[in-house]
C-alpha cells in the first residue's frame, strides 16, 4: 500500500522535496483531480490530433513522407492510449468516460484540434510550429513532474514527439526550397497557423497556480512561449518568410524577439469547443468510435492467448 | 595509418548515433549495424538492418551514420545502405540495450516466447494491446505496481 501525509503542507513539503507520487500513494484528492485533468487533457490531444493525421495519410505527397504519416498516426494514437490508461489508474473517471466526455464536447483537448489543416502547407506549419509547441510544453512538464507514471511515461512520449519535430523541421526545408507557389502556400499557412501554435501555450501563468506549486509543471507559460517566439522567427525569417505579428519587436542589443499584444479571443472560443472546426472535429472523432466498435468487440471476444503464443 | 584503425574509428562513430525514438541508445546497441568495410584508402560502406521495413526513421538513422561517419579522420568516402537480409530480431538488442531501456523508458524487451518482466518490479505483466505507438511494441500493464510497460518484441 502507498503513502499517506497527515496535511497538504506535509503533502507540499513531500513534493517541494522532490517526492515523487504513485498510483497507490493516498493523495490529497484537490492533486489527484488536477493530474488527471491534466492528464486527461494529454490524452485527448494525442487521440484527436491523431485521427487528423490520419485523415492525412491518403492526400500527403510522396511515399517517403506518406510513411512517416502513417507512423505518426500510429505514435499519436498510441500514445493516447497509454496516457488514457495512466489516466483511468487515478479512478477519476474510467476510460470510455473520458471518451464519453470527449465526444460530447465535455472535456478539454489543444486548441490546435479546433482548426483545419486544409493544405499541406497548413500540415508541413503544424508539424513544424505546433509539434515544437507541444515538445517543449511536455519537456517542461517531464523535468520535474511530481506524478511518476505519468513523467515515465512522457519520457517515452518526448522522444518520439522530438522524432516527430525533426520530420517537422526536414518538410519545412523542403518547402522553404521549393518553387514559388510552394513558398507561397506555406507563408499563407504560416498566417493561418502561427497565432494557433502560440496560443498552444496557453495565457500568462497565474500566480499561485497549483500545477506549478505541486510541481505538475515546472515552467510559466510566458517562458515557454517567450523561447518558442525566439527561436522561430529568426529561423523562419531566415529562410525569407514573414511573421503575421504586426507588433513583434526585435532588441537589437540583445538580439531578442518579442511578440506584439495577444488576442486571446480565439483561444478562449476553442476551450468553449466554439472554434472553427470543434464541431466537425469532435463529430468525426464520435463517428470513427462508433464505427470502429466491431474491432474492439472481435479482440474483446477472442480467447485470451496463453503467456508466450505467437501474435 | 592502417584499415583496422580506420575501421575502429569508423565504428565507433556509428556507435555515436542513437535511435531518434531512443536518445541515448546508439543503433548498434540495438543491432541495426550489419556490416562495416573500409579500404585502405579510406572509403567506407555501412550496411544497416531496419527493425521494421516500414520504419519511418529509415532516411533519418542513414544521414545521421553518413554525417557521423563523414567526420572521421581519414574517411574518403561513405556508402551507408538499408539491406533487405538479414532480418532483424529483439535478439540483437544488447544487454546494454535492454539495461538502459528498462531503466530510462520503461520499456521490456521480450526475448522468446516467456512471460515479460515488469522494468520496474519485475512482476510478470498482462498484454493489454498488441499493438503500442510503433509496430515494434506491445503494451503491457504490471497488474502488481500498476505500471503502463511498453514491450519491445520481434
Amino acid at each position: 500500500m502507498g503513502r499517506t501525509w497527515t496535511s497538504m503542507d506535509d503533502f507540499e513539503a513531500f513534493l517541494d522535496g522532490g517526492g515523487i507520487v504513485e498510483v497507490d500513494d493516498d493523495m490529497p484528492d484537490a492533486y489527484r483531480q488536477a493530474v488527471f485533468a491534466f492528464i486527461e487533457m494529454h490524452a485527448n490531444s494525442e487521440l484527436m490530433g491523431g485521427l487528423t493525421e490520419r485523415d492525412w495519410i491518403p492526400r500527403t505527397p510522396g511515399l517517403r513522407h506518406k510513411m512517416a504519416v502513417l507512423a505518426k498516426t500510429q505514435d499519436e494514437i498510441g500514445h493516447a492510449h497509454l496516457l488514457y490508461m495512466v489516466g483511468a489508474d487515478l479512478t477519476v473517471k474510467t476510460r470510455p468516460g473520458m471518451l464519453e466526455d470527449l465526444f460530447a464536447g465535455r472535456s478539454k483537448f489543444h486548441n490546435v484540434f479546433h482548426y483545419q489543416a486544409k493544405t499541406w502547407g497548413d500540415q508541413v506549419a503544424i508539424s513544424f510550429l505546433v509539434d515544437a509547441a507541444a515538445l517543449a510544453s511536455q519537456q517542461a512538464v517531464f523535468k520535474n513532474c511530481s506524478y511518476g507514471p505519468y513523467r515515465r511515461i512522457l519520457k517515452r512520449i518526448i522522444s518520439e514527439e522530438g522524432f516527430h519535430m525533426r520530420m517537422g523541421e526536414e518538410r519545412m526545408l523542403r518547402i522553404a526550397a521549393g518553387t514559388e507557389m510552394q513558398r507561397t502556400m506555406f507563408q499563407q499557412s504560416l498566417d493561418d497557423w502561427w497565432w494557433p501554435a502560440l496560443q498552444l501555450f496557453g495565457p500568462d501563468t497565474r500566480p499561485g497556480d497549483v500545477l506549478l506549486r505541486w510541481h505538475i509543471k515546472s515552467e510559466r507559460n510566458e517562458v515557454l512561449r517567450a523561447s518558442w517566439v525566439q527561436k522561430f522567427v529568426p529561423l523562419l525569417m531566415s529562410y525569407g518568410f514573414t511573421i503575421p505579428d504586426p507588433g513583434l519587436t526585435h532588441d537589437p542589443a540583445a538580439d531578442t524577439w518579442t511578440s506584439g499584444p495577444i488576442d486571446w479571443e480565439p483561444l478562449k472560443r476553442t476551450l468553449a469547443m466554439g472554434g472553427p472546426d470543434s464541431a466537425r472535429r469532435i463529430a468525426d472523432a464520435a463517428a470513427n468510435w462508433a464505427d470502429t466498435h466491431w474491432v474492439r468487440r472481435v479482440l474483446d471476444d477472442a480467447p485470451t492467448r496463453a503467456a508466450g503464443t505467437a501474435a | 595509418m592502417t584499415t583496422d584503425l580506420l575501421a575502429d574509428r569508423v565504428r565507433s562513430a556509428v556507435a555515436t548515433v542513437d535511435d531518434p525514438e531512443y536518445p541515448g541508445i546508439s543503433i548498434i546497441d540495438l543491432g541495426l549495424l550489419e556490416s562495416l568495410d573500409t579500404t585502405p584508402d579510406g572509403h567506407v560502406a555501412v550496411g544497416l538492418i531496419p527493425t521494421f521495413s516500414g520504419c519511418p526513421a529509415l532516411s533519418m538513422i542513414a544521414d545521421d551514420v553518413r554525417r557521423a561517419v563523414d567526420d572521421v579522420n581519414g574517411v574518403a568516402s561513405v556508402d551507408v545502405r538499408w539491406l533487405g537480409a538479414p532480418v532483424w530480431s529483439v535478439d540483437r538488442v544488447t544487454e546494454t540495450a535492454r539495461a538502459t531501456m528498462a531503466r530510462e523508458f520503461t520499456v521490456a524487451v521480450r526475448i522468446g516466447r516467456g512471460p515479460v518482466a515488469c522494468p520496474r518490479c519485475g512482476s510478470p505483466t498482462d498484454e493489454r494491446s498488441m499493438f503500442g505507438p510503433s509496430r515494434c511494441r506491445a503494451v503491457h500493464t504490471c497488474p502488481t505496481c500498476a505500471e503502463v510497460v511498453e514491450v519491445m518484441r520481434a
